[in-house]
């Protein structure tokens, strides 16, 4: 399960997701082979999951 | 007195087919299978085999590595169990998994196995899927040519106990899920060893993604699946089933069991021994997928163990963002991997300055410098440190498929 999701800003750019995953907080790269990735992309699409803007 | 047989073909008396072929050259052919009680020898030359040592393409087929829960129980929630085994649900909360779950006498030859428990009596709805299932990476099936008129058959292989008896099921799929091989097999006598053996023809459709790190094919074993990802068995079909018609549904008997182990696919139609690697070996296979920090026989946790902790200097004062350093990982991952940070000396996720105690704030993943065989990290330096001290962090890094 998949909640919580924030871009995480560096390097002038979005750089990772700061994501729960079942309840541990875990980072995920902006790489379309990660599997994180996919699903959260997936999820956002359904309407099911908002990733918050940086802060 | 000794005497020479000459001849050519030597055959079966009731077979039209030739056993042993004898050429000019002293080359003997072999019909088909060769067995032998004893050793078979090279004098010199190698042993050549169309499938050869390292046939199996399933992972941890022995349920021996479980990085994860480190042989706890669990009750998964779409989520991995043992090392490459990831067990799907559509409702959560109506198993629990463990390797080595209820201790029972291991099948011969294997000393660990995954297990299921039903934790209820629950009533399949048309869309319910209960599964475990592997993903296996493109590099490593594309030698099949699935998807072409070269396409070769594989055989699945493993060794299974339930305390149902019956028709169970299981399908082999692509990426999408999309082009799928639902299969049955039977377990005769409830809570018995059972070994078990299913040929799958190579499939000459179907989209499949060669030689890449994304998904090549998938295995499932069903626990219980809906009408609507239920198909017939026996033939491929451009369907997004996980399971196939009939097969017996463990989630819904309160306190079944699924057990299973020593699973093998292998190019042929023949299943030959489960192909045994050094614990070593396995543990590296699995560390493509799933690496951390923690020692191997314990399982992730914040304000836990710090064997095996990532430590390195802090290069600049109290209360100021440092950039670094990375941290290579024992083996190459499949793809850029996700990241989770566990502090050993506290709740959280927070690296610990060793001389202070004190917590860095904003511990993150610098992705943009992270990769397949390394990930570096920024912080925020705890308040009342000092340039020179150590900091440490645990950490996992799943590149899962």
């Amino acid at each position: 399960m998949y909640e919580n999701a924030q871009y995480i800003f560096s390097n002038g750019k979005n750089d990772c997701i700061r994501v729960d995953i079942n309840g541990v907080t875990s980072f995920v790269p902006l790489d379309e082979a990660n599997a994180d990735f996919q699903r959260i992309m997936a999820l956002v699409a359904e309407g099911k999951l908002t990733i918050g803007a940086a802060q | 007195m000794t005497a020479t047989l000459q001849t050519t073909n030597i055959q079966n008396a009731t077979s039209s087919t030739t056993n042993l072929a004898l050429d000019t050259s002293g080359n003997v052919t072999v019909g088909s299978s060769l067995t032998a009680a004893n050793n078979i020898t090279a004098t010199s030359g190698t042993v050549v085999m169309a499938s050869s040592f390292l046939r199996n393409k399933i992972i941890n087929g022995g349920m021996q590595i479980d990085q994860r829960n480190a042989g706890a129980s669990l009750t998964p929630n779409n989520q991995y169990t043992v090392d490459r085994w990831y067990f799907g649900n559509s409702q959560s909360g109506k198993f629990t998994a463990q390797q080595n779950a209820g201790s029972v006498t291991t099948a011969a030859g294997f000393p660990n196995y995954l297990g299921f428990t039903s934790t209820s009596s629950y009533t399949l709805l048309s869309g319910d899927q209960f599964y475990l299932r592997q993903a296996i990476e493109g590099f490593n099936t594309a030698d099949l040519a699935w998807g072409t008129s070269s396409a070769k058959s594989v055989t699945l292989s493993f060794v299974v106990y339930s305390s149902l008896s019956g028709t169970f099921g299981g399908v082999i799929a692509n990426s999408a899920v999309g082009y799928v091989y639902p299969f049955t097999y039977t377990i005769p006598s409830t809570n018995t060893w059972t070994t078990v053996s299913v040929t799958i023809p190579g499939p000459t459709a179907g989209t499949w993604v060669g030689a890449t790190n994304g998904v090549g094919i998938y295995v499932y074993f069903n626990l219980g699946t809906g009408t609507s990802f239920s198909g017939t068995p026996g033939s491929w079909q451009a369907a997004g089933y996980t399971s196939a018609t009939g097969a017996t549904s463990v989630v819904s008997t309160n306190g079944a069991t699924f057990y299973i182990t020593g699973v093998q696919l292998e190019v042929g139609s023949v299943a030959t021994p489960f192909e045994r690697r050094q614990y070593g070996q396995e543990l590296l296979l699995c560390q493509r997928y799933y690496e951390k920090s923690f020692d191997v026989n314990t399982a992730p946790a914040s304000a836990s163990a710090s064997a095996g902790a990532f430590e390195f200097a802090q290069q600049v004062g109290a209360s100021t963002t440092q950039y670094g350093p990375s941290c290579k990982y024992s083996v190459a991952k499949r793809a850029a991997a996700t990241v989770t940070f566990y502090n050993w000396n506290a709740a959280g996720n927070q690296a610990v300055n060793i001389s202070t105690a004190g917590n860095t704030t904003g511990l993150t993943l610098r992705s943009s410098q992270s990769g397949t065989t390394s990930y570096s990290i920024t912080f925020t330096t705890p308040s009342g440190t000092s340039a020179g001290q150590g900091l440490s962090v645990m950490w996992t890094a799943d590149a899962e498929l």
